[in-house]
């Protein structure tokens, strides 16, 4: 039997060739597993109830759950055709880390968890685009559903270099003024930045209508604390460096980075935003599926 | 404390060890990118204060690891006042074996309680130690610990008498002159106050003198000295009243004559002596007199016994006693004599004490002639002068001068004399220096020479006539000129006394025996009764020196100054003890 690529580790897979070939092994075997579109928006075909968050459209409110207890209920439709989805890859220079040479850095993660998202997206034909940003905004590809817009995201991810910069909540909100229409915004990032700076953009992204999804990006090193008996770790973003000794700050380490994923998770749920944490040796399947 | 091997010590230079380590491991950490310092930082600031104890204990406890287990090789010795091994110690151990130890208390001899202390105390020795036994002659003997056991385990009560302040004195500078840690003098004694003289020991500093307690007090009588005169002896009582409540009792008194000298037969006498309370020397004293019988004065050497019954010493319940019969003298009285010499000297002839013959003449005045002279103040003042003239002719230094007072006579020569009246009599001065003169006073007169000799010349204060004293009417007279003639005028063989198993040896010069010597305990010995804690810690060198304990305590403090107890085991255990400690740190706080 055939090996399903988004199952395998994503090292070995990133080894059989490109963003492109890894991307559509990824999702040829992902899309052999599911039957129908995974991404619920809001169309004819209703599918379920959810609560309703700040955002929604009034049209979608089920006035008889309204009536009957009081309470606001949103329909959920599945979705044909007409979403618009745009994909944000951090392109900042800490993405470009890997706690060891047999992983993906992150961004090399991301590229391809980005690629194979998209195609999976224009497969249903649903408007995809694309933007990169570090400090500043990389790159930009609208969203189209038109032929090779997927060639066109993936180059894309190929022409944007590892950032150099740090501030990444400063790109997000410049991003908020591209993204007119409302549609899903999936952002890949290892988020290492102000939160509530970052959250803020995304509230406001959230309060435009657009359904988001963080995936937060992190290597396994980076959750659990290893290294020689005594290091200086330094940030290569702002080049702030400590000397630990980590056999001693790991447990240490480690309450902090859950407690931040907590947090993250717990601020995200609260503002209606999707968040996933996934470290870079999980199967591509596996995250792709965290969006359904 | 000190140590074994103090070389070790260097070691703890490696102390630092743990605080250079971690300079070191400081100063050049690898540098590695890591993306989520932000959470680093979070985390160490939250954990700084744990982490700076944990690493301030940490080195706390490896150094402290370091410095024991050196420490432990080094092998410390810490003070210890129980067992424990000690530091090489010089140390004198002084078993008083004087006859006084042989001494029966409770059922055991005074001595066994002594070698059983000794033994205890020599057996705790190491090789290290420069150990001396001295016993009651004075000597030190050096030797190893199994030499000196054997000594003492074969040691018996001896005849001589220890100076206890002497023999510390002694033994105290021998200790002092070695280059040893510790310098000790263990004394086991009986502690009689009469053995401590009325100096005391002067023990250096650093020497520590430690006593065994003296046991219970016995009573004891013994016999301090035996002489023979006139027919009697005179036989002198030592000891002390301890047990009997401090009542006299009488004791009974043997004398057997003749014993070693088996061709003069054996004679025996009894008396009964009850005890004075007169001292002589410190020590209560009191004498019987025991007429010999009449064989005994017959001329030449004699040997005899005093023996009293047994008691718990029974070193000084017997002792010989020597003494010689001159043959009788010839003797004539000048007219001047007087009657009283007259009729005793014919009472003398009678018992053939005394022949006629002028080898002594007795004058009353005139110049002496003869060998031997005994010469009497004349009995006109007016020819003293004259008489004195004739004295110094004669070579006598002494003369009589101005009429002296009355008084009665004292004499420790002759006891007969002892408390005569004199009612006139001629003071008698040397004319020489008085010590010279002093030593041929045979018995004075308040003080007063009244009875002196000089060579073969004998000077009388008073003339023997019941005008001048009492003398010639009282029952000594006969006795008193049979000695004068026949002893003192004449000279009396020496018979001296000496330290030594009871025995008589005699001295002899070609076929003639011109002495005699007498040995026996000292009189000192008899009186049992021990010193107190605070004569005996004063008498050895003061208290800053010298502890009197019991057998238990004097076992547990010998040896405290110097004794040290190898304390590496306790500190390697300590050492377990840290490094447990310092790996539960070292992981459990992670």
């Amino acid at each position: 039997m055939a090996q399903r690529l988004d199952l395998l580790d994503p090292a070995d897979v990133a080894r059989l060739g490109g963003i492109e070939i890894v991307a559509e092994g990824v999702v040829e075997g992902f899309l052999a597993g599911v039957h129908r579109s995974p991404f619920r928006g809001f169309s004819v075909e209703f599918t379920e109830h959810r609560a309703y968050q700040a955002g929604d459209e009034l049209r979608y409110l089920d006035w008889r759950i309204l009536g009957r207890s009081d309470r606001l209920f949103v329909k959920q439709f599945e979705e044909e055709t007409n979403l618009r989805a745009m994909i944000l890859v951090d392109a900042s220079r800490s993405m470009a880390w890997q706690g060891a040479p047999e992983r993906l850095t992150k961004r090399a993660y991301a590229d391809r968890l980005a690629a194979a998202v998209a195609l999976i997206l224009l497969r249903q034909r649903d408007a995809t685009g694309l933007v990169t940003f570090d400090e500043h905004v990389r790159q930009v590809v609208p969203a189209r559903v038109k032929a090779g817009q997927w060639t066109r995201i993936v180059r894309g991810l190929l022409d944007t270099p590892d950032g150099q910069g740090t501030a990444a909540h400063a790109a997000l909100q410049r991003l908020t003024a591209l993204l007119t229409r409302r549609g899903l915004v999936v952002l890949l990032s290892d988020l290492l930045f102000d939160r509530e700076l970052a959250l803020t953009a995304l509230r406001y992204l959230r309060h435009r209508g657009h359904q988001v999804v963080v995936f937060h990006l992190m290597d396994p090193a980076e959750v659990e604390l290893s290294g020689p008996p005594e290091v200086r770790f330094r940030d290569p973003e702002s080049s702030v460096s400590v000397v630990v000794r980590p056999r001693e700050l790991a447990r240490a380490y480690a309450d902090t980075v859950r407690r931040e994923i907590a947090a993250w998770r717990k601020a995200c749920r609260r503002h209606g935003i999707g968040y996933h944490h996934v470290q870079t040796n999980m199967p591509f399947g596996l995250a792709l599926r965290l969006l359904t | 404390m000190s140590f074994i091997h103090p070389l070790a010590l260097v070691g703890l230079a490696a102390a630092a060890i743990p605080a250079l380590l971690h300079l070191l491991q400081r100063r050049i950490p690898p540098e590695i990118d890591f993306p989520p310092v932000r959470y680093l930082s979070v985390a160490e600031r939250e954990s700084a204060r744990r982490l700076k104890l944990r690493h301030l204990l940490l080195l706390i406890l490896r150094t402290a690891l370091i410095v024991v287990i050196v420490l432990a090789a080094a092998r410390p010795l810490v003070p210890l006042r129980g067992g424990g091994a000690h530091q090489p110690t010089a140390v004198v151990i002084i078993l008083d074996n004087s006859p006084s130890s042989g001494a029966v208390v409770d059922g055991g001899l005074v001595l066994d309680r002594l070698r059983v202390a000794a033994i205890s105390a020599v057996g705790r020795t190491t090789f290290a130690d420069r150990v001396w036994l001295m016993l009651c002659d004075g000597v030190l003997r050096g030797g190893g610990r199994e030499a000196l056991l054997a000594t003492i385990d074969s040691t018996h009560t001896g005849w001589q008498r220890l100076d206890l302040v002497q023999a510390v004195e002694r033994a105290a500078r021998m200790v002092n002159a070695q280059p040893l840690a510790g310098r000790e003098v263990h004394l086991f004694s009986d502690l009689q106050s009469t053995a401590l003289s009325s100096s005391h020991a002067d023990v250096p500093s650093g020497v520590r003198v430690l006593a065994l307690a003296p046991g219970r007090a016995v009573a004891n009588r013994g016999i301090a000295a035996v002489t023979v005169s006139e027919g009697a002896a005179v036989i002198e009582l030592s000891g002390s009243m301890a047990g009997n409540g401090g009542t006299p009792q009488p004791v009974p008194v043997t004398i057997r004559l003749g014993g070693e000298r088996r061709d003069r037969g054996e004679v025996t006498a009894r008396g009964l002596a009850t005890p004075g309370s007169d001292r002589a020397g410190g020590m209560p004293r009191s004498a019987v007199t025991v007429p010999l019988p009449a064989q005994s004065l017959t001329p030449g050497w004699w040997v005899g016994e005093a023996a009293l019954e047994p008691d718990e010493l029974r070193a000084d319940d017997r002792r010989p006693f020597a003494w010689r019969v001159a043959p009788p003298a010839p003797v004539t009285a000048t007219a001047t004599a007087g009657s009283f010499v007259a009729a005793a000297l014919a009472v003398l002839q009678d018992g053939r004490r005394v022949v006629a013959g002028r080898d002594v003449v007795i004058s009353g005045g005139e110049a002496p002639t003869g060998s031997h002279a005994i010469v009497q103040p004349p009995a006109d003042p007016a020819l003293v002068g004259q008489a004195n003239r004739a004295l110094a002719a004669r070579g006598v230094p002494w003369r009589w001068t101005q009429l002296g007072t009355p008084g009665v006579i004292a004499s420790s020569d002759l006891a007969v004399l002892t408390g005569v009246s004199v009612v006139r009599r001629y003071r008698i001065e040397g004319a020489a220096s008085r010590e010279q003169g002093a030593d041929g006073v045979l018995a004075t007169v308040n003080g007063e020479p009244w009875l002196v000799r000089s060579g073969d010349v004998v000077l009388l204060g008073s003339r023997l006539d019941t005008a001048w004293t009492a003398l010639p009417a009282a029952p000594g007279f006969v006795p008193f000129v049979d000695a004068l003639v026949n002893r003192i005028v004449m000279g009396e063989a020496a018979v001296a006394s000496a330290e030594g198993a009871p025995r008589v040896e005699f001295r002899t010069r070609g076929a003639d025996t011109i002495g005699a010597t007498v040995f026996g305990p000292d009189a000192r010995e008899s009186d049992l009764t021990p010193t107190t804690t605070a004569l005996a810690t004063s008498a050895l060198g003061g208290k800053d020196r010298v502890e009197v304990l019991s057998a238990e305590r004097l076992a547990g403090e010998r040896f405290s100054g110097t004794r040290r107890s190898d304390a590496s085991g306790l500190l390697l255990v300590l050492a377990l003890l840290l490094a447990a400690t310092e790996l539960g740190v070292a992981t459990r706080t992670r």
